[in-house]
C-alpha cells in the first residue's frame, strides 16, 4: 500500500475531486510528508519565482480556484503561509491535498505552519471534529497533527526580481491610468480573469511615496481616491506608495509576525520547532503575531503574540536585509493589504472568510530575477567566521538603532497581486458537512 | 455581566465612563431605554392558506415579520398552531412536479425563515416524522444555489444508518434517538452554511436536551443494560454485534462527557457494574483497529470521570494476582499497529501511571466512604504503602520501555523497521513525560535501566526523526531539578554523540540541526556551567571550527569567560593559583584555564567538580556573579533565547550594577535594548518572571502542551484557544459583552478592531 509515485498521483486526483483518501493513505502520506518537512529548515529558502498564499482554512473550493487563478502546480510555484485547516467545511481535503502535492513536488510547494496547526487549535475549530466525522475516529487527525509539528516556521524568498514586466493581459473596466509601459513597474494588481486592475511604477512622479495610493481596493469599484483605510480589526492604515531604489533584499514570509525574541532570521533557526505551538515565546510570536499602528510592541488581543509596529518592521527588514516580510494570519476585505511603507503586506487567499464574510481574496507573485545578480543567496552554511553570524546587530551600526526614519531598506521585489473571488457556486457542490454514517444514539 | 480588568486603572476608567453615561442618561429623563423591543411586539400573525399562487406574498409577509423579535415570536406561534408547516409541504412535490424552480426556491426560502426563527419550538417540530421529509425537501432547493439540487431526503429516509444493537422498547425514546440524528443532520448539512449564532446555539442545546434524556432513560432500563452487556457473553455468535456494542458504548461516553456530573456517574456506574472494564478489555484486544480505538476512547472517557475508580480496578487485579490493566495496555502499546491508537493507549498510559495520582488514590480508597468505593475497599485489605506505589510504578516502567532496555547489546540502528522506529520515537516522548511530570520517582528507574544510555545509542540511527526524539529527551536532561542525568551524561560522555549528530547534519539547515542547535545554545546558561567546562574541554578541537554558525564559538568564549578571571577567581577560590605553572595542555592558545591543569577528566574528579558546583545553584550562583561584576560584562555573552540574564535585567529593573554595557550592546535588540523608541511590552517580564520560577520554559511548554488534549486544554486560562473559544461565545454579543479580560483592556489599542478579524 505504499503510496509512491502513481499511488500519488492517484491520491491527488482523488483529493482533487474533494473525496478523502483512505486512512491507510493519510498515515503513509503523513508519514512521508514527515520525512520531507524534517529536513527543511525552520525558514526555508525559496527562489523566486513563487507565489505566496495566505490562509486557505478549509475552503477546498476557493483553494481550487487558487490553483485556477495562479496556475496549477507543478507549473507554478506556491508557498503557502499557513491556517490550512479550520472553519471550513473540507479542511481534511484541503490539507491532505497541499500535503500530497508537497510529497509529489517537494521544490514546488512550501508549506509554513499557520497557529491553526496545532493540536489545541484544531480540537476547537473544527479540524478535530471534521477528521472525526469523515473517518470515525481521531487517527487522521492525530496524524495530521504530527505532521503539523514537523511544518516549517517560515521562508525566505530570494532572487526576486525588483520590476515586473507588464502584464500583457487587457485592462480591467475600471483599471486607473496606468504608468508607461516601459516604466520600472513595481506593483501589478489583477483580477481572477487576468485584467490589470491597476500598475504602479516605481518612483514614479504621478505618485510620490507621499500621496499614498491606496492598494487593495475591491476589484469590482477600485478606489479612484487615495484614502489612507484604517481596516477594520487591523486598525492599521494601509498604503501602498512604491519604495525608493536602493540594494534588493529578500521576502521573509511567516504566518504571523515577528517576535521580540526574534531579531535575526538565523535566530529563527535555534529554535527546536517540533513540538506543539506554544503558549509564548518565540515560535509562539512568530505565528500570532499582528502588525499594528503603534510604536514599538503591544499587547495582542488575541492572547498570544505580541502588536508590533512600523518601526520595529522597518528595523528588522534593515537589520535582516530583506525588503518585504509577507504574512498571512489577518483577514483583508480586499485579499491584501501593505503597511508601512510597504515593508509588511498581508496576504489573505480565503475568499468570503468563512462562506459569509464576503470579503475578496489575494495571493501574491514574485517574479524571477533573471540575472540573479547582486544577491547572494542566503545560506548558512556560507557564513564564514565566529563573530558574524547570530551576534545581534552584526550588520548595522548602533546608530540606525533609534531612529527608523533614516533606515535605508533593501528594494522591495515587483509584486504581481491577483484577486480572486470565492469559486463560483456552480463549480461545487454546496458547502456542506459531511454527517455522521451511522448512528446507534 | 462581569467584567475583570487586569489594572486598576482599566477598571477605574470604565467605571467613571458608566456612571457618566448613566448619569446623562438619568438627566435626559428616559426612564426606560427598553421600551423600544416591547413596543413592537405587535398582534397575532395571519398568513394565508398556501398554495403555488401566493408563495411571494407569503415570503414577503413572514420577512416583514422577522423583523422585529415581537414579529418571530408571533410568526413562530401561529405556525406552530396554524400547523403550517403540514400546509406548505404538499407544495413542495407539487411544484416538482410542474418542474416550477422559481416557486422551489420561494418554498425553501420560506422554510429557511421558519428554521432560521430561532425558536426550539419550531425547531423540535420540523424534525417530527410527519413533516421532516417535506421540510428538508423543501431546503433542497437552495436559491443560493440554483443549479443543484442535494438530497437530503434520501438521506434521512434511509433508516438503515439507524443501528440498533439492541431493541429500545420505548417508542417515546427510539423517536427522541431519530429526532436528535435528524437535528444533527440539519446543523450539519442542511444548514451548515447559513447558521447564524443563536440558531446553532439553539440547535446545540436542543441536541444536548434529547441526548441527556436519551442517555438517563437507558440507564434506568435495567433490561437494556443487561441484554446490552450480553452481547459479550461468550455465547453471543455475531462478532458483528460485539462490535457495534462497542461503538454504541463508545458513543454513549462521548455523549456523558456533556452531562452533569452526577447523571453521569450514575451512567457509568451502572455501566461499569455491568461489567464495562471487561468490555474494554474485549475492544482492546479486538484484532478490528476501529474497535480497538472505541475501546480506548471508553476507557479515556471513563478515566477523565474517574480515574480513581479504574485505579482501584488495577489494585484489585494486582491483588487478585492477575494482570493488571496497565500491563495490558502497555503490552498492546508495545505492539500496536495503528498509530492512533497507540497515541490514545500511550496517553492513557500516561495518566494511569502518574505515581502522585497512584498514591492519592490508593489513600482515597483506603478511607473514602460512598457505594462503590466502599464495596471496592471490602473486597481487598487496605493497601496503604509508598512502596507499594514505588514497585508497582518501577514494574510497569520496566515493562513500558523493555524495548529500549532489549537495544543493550544491539550493534546497529541503523536498520529500524518503521514499527520500531515508530515505537522509538514514541517511548523517547514517554520517558521525557516521565522525566518531567514525575521526576522524583522516575529518575531511579530510569537511571539503573540505563535509559539514557540507550537513548544515545538511538543517536546512531539513520533517521532524522529518531535522532531528533533522542535530542529532545537530552535537551530535558539539562533542564531537570537536580544534576542526576547531567552527571550521567557527562560521565559517560553522552554529549559526544549529539555532537557527532551536529557535524554530520551541518551545515544542514533542518530540524534535526536546529534541535542541537538549541540542545548547545542551551548550554550557556549558568545552571549548566559543568556541562558547558565538560563539552568544552574535552571536544574544543571539534567544536572550534564549527563556524556556520556562533553557537560554538559563544560557547568556548563562554567557556574562556568563565576560566579567565583569574585575578578575580583567586580572590574567591584561591585554588585556582594552582593553575600558574602547569603546562597548558592540548596546545589551547587562550590563556588562563585554570580548570585544565587541575583536572583529568575522570569520572571521580567530574563528580567531584559536580557536586561541588551544585551548592551554587539558585540564589548563591547570583550572588556570585553579581560579585564578579567588575569583569561581568565581558563575560556576559548575551544569550540567544533571552533566559536568565535577560530575565534578570527584566525582572529587576536596570539598577543591577553589571548591566550598563551590557545594555549598550545590540544583542538585547527588540526588547530591552534600543528601550528608548521600543519600551517591551509588560508581558514580557510577566513571562520572564513565570519562567524564572519554571526554571525553563521549555518545562512549561512541554508539560502544557500536554498529554491528553482535554487535560491540555483546560488547565492554560490564558492560552490562546480558550481565549478564542470565549471570543467565539461573545462574538454575537458583540464587544460589550464579558469580554476576557486582555481584550477588554485592548481596546483602546484598536480603533475599530472587528471580532472577525482577531479570530483568524
Amino acid at each position: 500500500m505504499s503510496i509512491g509515485g502513481s499511488d500519488l498521483d492517484k491520491a491527488i486526483a482523488q483529493l482533487r475531486a474533494c473525496r478523502p483518501i483512505p486512512e491507510n493513505q493519510v498515515r503513509e502520506l503523513c508519514y512521508k510528508a514527515r520525512e520531507l518537512l524534517i529536513e527543511e529548515g525552520n525558514v526555508v529558502g525559496v527562489d523566486a519565482p513563487v507565489t505566496i498564499c495566505g490562509d486557505i482554512h478549509g475552503q477546498f473550493h476557493d483553494l481550487m480556484e487558487l490553483f485556477r487563478v495562479g496556475g496549477d502546480v507543478p507549473d507554478t510555484n506556491y508557498l503557502f503561509m499557513g491556517d490550512f485547516v479550520d472553519r471550513g467545511f473540507y479542511s481534511l481535503e484541503s490539507f491532505l491535498l497541499l500535503l500530497c502535492l508537497k510529497v509529489r513536488y517537494p521544490d514546488r510547494i512550501t508549506l509554513i505552519r499557520g497557529n491553526h496547526e496545532s493540536r489545541q487549535i484544531t480540537t476547537v475549530y473544527g479540524f478535530y471534529d471534521e477528521c472525526v466525522r469523515k473517518y470515525g475516529s481521531a487517527n487522521v487527525w492525530r496524524y495530521c497533527c504530527d505532521v503539523f509539528d514537523f511544518l516549517a516556521l517560515g521562508a525566505l524568498v530570494t532572487g526576486a526580481a525588483t520590476s515586473l514586466s507588464p502584464t500583457e493581459g487587457p485592462l480591467a473596466e475600471n483599471a486607473e491610468a496606468m504608468p508607461d509601459i516601459d516604466a520600472d513597474i513595481e506593483i501589478e494588481t489583477l483580477n481572477s480573469a487576468g485584467e490589470v486592475m491597476f500598475r504602479y511604477a516605481r518612483n514614479s512622479d504621478s505618485q510620490t511615496s507621499e500621496s499614498s495610493q491606496t492598494l487593495g481596493s475591491s476589484p469590482a469599484r477600485p478606489d479612484p481616491t487615495p484614502t489612507r483605510v484604517g481596516a477594520a480589526g487591523t486598525g492599521a492604515s494601509g498604503s501602498s506608495n512604491g519604495t525608493s531604489r536602493n540594494e534588493g533584499g529578500a521576502v521573509l514570509c511567516v504566518h504571523g509576525g515577528l517576535s521580540p525574541l526574534i531579531d535575526t532570521i538565523d535566530k529563527i533557526r535555534l529554535l527546536d520547532r517540533k513540538q506543539e505551538v506554544p503558549h509564548e515565546g518565540a515560535m509562539c510570536d512568530l505565528l500570532w503575531s499582528d502588525p499594528d499602528d503603534i510604536d514599538g510592541w503591544g499587547l495582542s488581543p488575541r492572547g498570544a503574540g505580541f502588536l508590533f509596529g512600523g518601526d520595529i518592521v522597518k528595523r528588522f527588514n534593515h537589520n535582516n536585509d530583506i525588503s518585504l516580510i509577507a504574512r498571512a494570519h489577518q483577514l483583508v476585505m480586499e485579499g491584501f493589504k501593505e503597511m508601512f511603507d510597504n515593508t509588511i503586506v498581508t496576504v489573505w487567499s480565503a475568499p468570503n472568510y468563512c462562506y459569509r464574510c464576503g470579503n475578496v481574496a489575494a495571493i501574491l507573485e514574485l517574479g524571477e530575477d533573471g540575472s540573479n545578480a547582486g544577491f547572494q543567496r542566503r545560506s548558512n552554511g556560507d557564513r564564514g567566521g565566529g563573530g558574524g553570524g547570530w551576534v545581534l546587530g552584526s550588520n548595522d551600526g548602533t546608530s540606525t538603532r533609534n531612529s527608523t526614519d533614516n533606515l535605508r531598506l533593501p528594494e522591495g521585489p515587483g509584486r504581481r497581486y491577483r484577486v480572486f473571488e470565492a469559486a463560483p457556486q456552480d463549480s461545487r457542490g454546496m458547502p456542506a458537512k459531511k454527517p455522521v454514517a451511522d448512528y446507534f444514539l | 455581566m462581569a467584567l475583570s480588568f487586569q489594572e486598576p486603572e482599566g477598571c477605574a476608567a470604565i467605571w467613571d465612563f458608566v456612571n457618566a453615561v448613566q448619569s446623562q442618561l438619568q438627566a435626559m429623563g428616559h426612564d426606560d431605554n427598553l421600551s423600544d423591543d416591547l413596543a413592537d411586539s405587535m398582534g397575532p400573525i395571519m398568513l394565508p392558506s398556501p398554495d403555488l399562487g401566493n408563495l411571494v406574498e407569503i415570503e414577503n409577509h413572514m420577512r416583514t415579520a422577522i423583523g422585529t423579535p415581537g414579529g418571530r415570536e408571533a410568526l413562530a406561534k401561529f405556525i406552530l398552531n396554524d400547523k403550517y408547516i403540514l400546509k406548505l409541504i404538499p407544495l413542495v412535490e407539487m411544484a416538482e412536479d410542474l418542474e416550477s424552480l422559481s416557486d422551489l426556491h420561494r418554498l425553501c426560502s420560506i422554510m429557511k425563515m421558519l428554521v432560521l426563527l430561532n425558536d426550539s419550538a419550531v425547531m423540535d417540530y420540523v424534525v417530527q416524522d410527519e413533516v421532516v421529509l417535506g421540510v428538508v425537501g423543501a431546503l433542497e432547493y437552495d436559491p443560493d444555489f440554483p443549479l443543484h439540487k442535494a438530497n437530503h431526503r434520501q438521506y434521512l429516509s434511509d433508516q438503515s444508518k439507524f443501528k440498533e444493537v439492541v431493541r429500545i422498547e420505548d417508542q417515546a425514546i427510539r423517536k427522541k434517538i431519530h429526532h436528535t440524528y435528524r437535528l444533527q443532520y440539519l446543523k450539519d448539512v442542511v444548514l451548515a452554511r447559513i447558521l447564524d449564532d443563536p440558531t446553532f446555539g439553539v440547535l446545540n442545546s436542543l441536541i444536548f436536551f434529547h441526548q441527556v434524556e436519551i442517555v438517563s432513560h437507558l440507564q434506568e432500563d435495567a433490561q437494556f443494560m443487561r441484554s446490552l452487556f450480553a452481547t459479550f457473553n461468550p455465547k453471543e455468535p455475531s462478532e458483528q454485534r460485539k462490535k457495534d456494542a462497542v461503538l454504541m458504548i463508545q458513543q454513549c461516553c462521548t455523549i456523558a462527557k456533556n452531562l452533569q456530573g452526577a447523571s453521569r456517574a450514575g451512567l457509568y456506574q451502572r455501566f461499569v457494574g455491568h461489567g464495562l472494564m471487561e468490555v474494554i478489555q474485549f475492544a482492546l484486544r479486538n484484532p478490528d483497529a476501529l474497535v480497538r480505538v472505541a475501546g480506548a476512547d471508553i476507557l479515556q472517557a471513563l478515566i477523565d470521570h474517574d480515574a480513581m475508580m479504574v485505579r482501584g480496578y488495577i489494585f484489585k487485579m494486582i491483588q487478585d494476582k492477575v494482570k493488571p490493566l496497565t500491563d495490558t495496555l502497555i503490552e498492546l502499546l508495545l505492539v500496536e499497529a495503528d498509530l492512533g491508537c497507540k497515541t490514545l493507549i500511550g496517553d492513557i498510559i500516561k495518566v494511569l501511571l502518574d505515581p502522585n495520582a497512584i498514591h492519592q488514590s490508593l489513600e482515597a480508597l483506603n478511607r473514602a466512604p460512598g457505594d462503590y468505593l466502599a464495596k471496592l475497599r471490602a473486597s481487598f485489605p487496605p493497601i496503604h504503602s509508598d512502596s507499594f506505589v514505588q514497585s508497582y510504578y518501577e514494574e510497569s516502567v520496566v515493562k513500558l520501555f523493555q524495548p529500549l532496555r532489549d537495544l543493550e547489546g544491539r550493534e546497529s540502528v541503523d536498520n529500524l523497521t518503521i514499527a520500531e522506529e515508530t515505537l522509538f520515537s514514541y517511548l523517547m516522548e514517554m520517558l521525557c513525560f516521565f522525566l518531567r511530570s514525575h521526576y522524583s520517582r522516575s529518575k531511579y528507574v530510569i537511571m539503573s535501566n540505563n535509559l539514557a544510555v540507550r537513548v544515545a545509542q538511538l543517536l546512531g540511527s539513520r533517521k532524522l526523526i529518531i535522532k531528533l526524539g533522542a535530542v529532545k529527551f537530552f535537551r530535558i536532561c539539562l533542564c531537570l531539578p537536580d544534576d542526576f542525568f547531567l552527571r550521567q551524561m557527562i560521565s559517560q560522555r553522552l554529549f559526544e554523540p549529539i555532537l557527532q549528530v551536529v557535524l554530520d547534519t551541518m551545515p544542514r539547515d533542518n530540524a534535526l540541526n536546529s534541535a542541537c542547535l538549541e540542545f548547545f545554545q542551551s548550554l550557556t546558561r549558568d545552571s549548566l556551567r559543568d556541562a558547558l567546562k565538560h563539552v568544552i574541554f574535552h571536544y574544543r578541537e571539534k567544536l572550534e571550527p564549527i563556524t556556520y554558525v556562533d553557537t560554538f564559538q559563544t560557547l568556548i568564549l563562554k567557556y574562556d569567560q568563565y576560566q579567565e578571571p583569574v585575578t578575580t577567581q583567586e580572590l574567591d577560590h584561591s585554588f585556582t593559583s594552582v593553575d600558574s605553572g602547569t603546562p597548558i595542555r592540548r596546545g589551547l592558545v587562550n590563556g588562563g584555564k585554570w580548570g585544565e591543569g587541575l583536572r583529568e577528566p575522570d569520572a571521580d574528579e567530574e563528580a567531584y567538580f559536580n557536586t561541588s558546583d551544585d551548592e551554587e545553584e539558585g540564589l548563591p550562583n547570583a550572588s556570585i556573579m553579581n560579585g564578579v561584576s567588575p569583569v561581568r560584562p565581558l563575560v556576559n555573552y548575551p544569550d540567544d533565547d533571552g533566559d536568565d540574564d535577560m530575565e534578570d535585567i527584566l525582572a529587576t529593573g536596570t539598577t543591577v550594577t553589571p548591566e550598563p554595557i551590557l545594555r549598550s550592546q545590540p544583542e538585547q535588540a527588540p526588547t530591552a535594548s534600543s528601550a528608548e523608541p521600543v519600551s517591551p511590552p509588560e508581558r514580557i517580564s510577566e513571562k520572564r518572571r513565570r519562567e524564572e520560577e519554571e526554571d525553563d520554559e521549555l518545562i512549561s511548554i512541554i508539560s502544557s502542551s500536554g498529554t491528553k488534549r482535554k487535560a491540555a486544554v483546560q488547565p492554560s486560562e490564558s492560552s490562546p484557544n480558550l481565549q478564542k473559544l470565549r471570543r467565539k461565545n461573545s462574538m454575537s454579543h458583540a464587544k460589550d459583552s464579558g469580554a476576557p479580560r486582555k481584550i477588554s483592556i485592548s481596546i483602546p489599542l484598536k480603533s475599530s478592531g472587528s471580532e472577525d478579524d482577531s479570530n483568524k
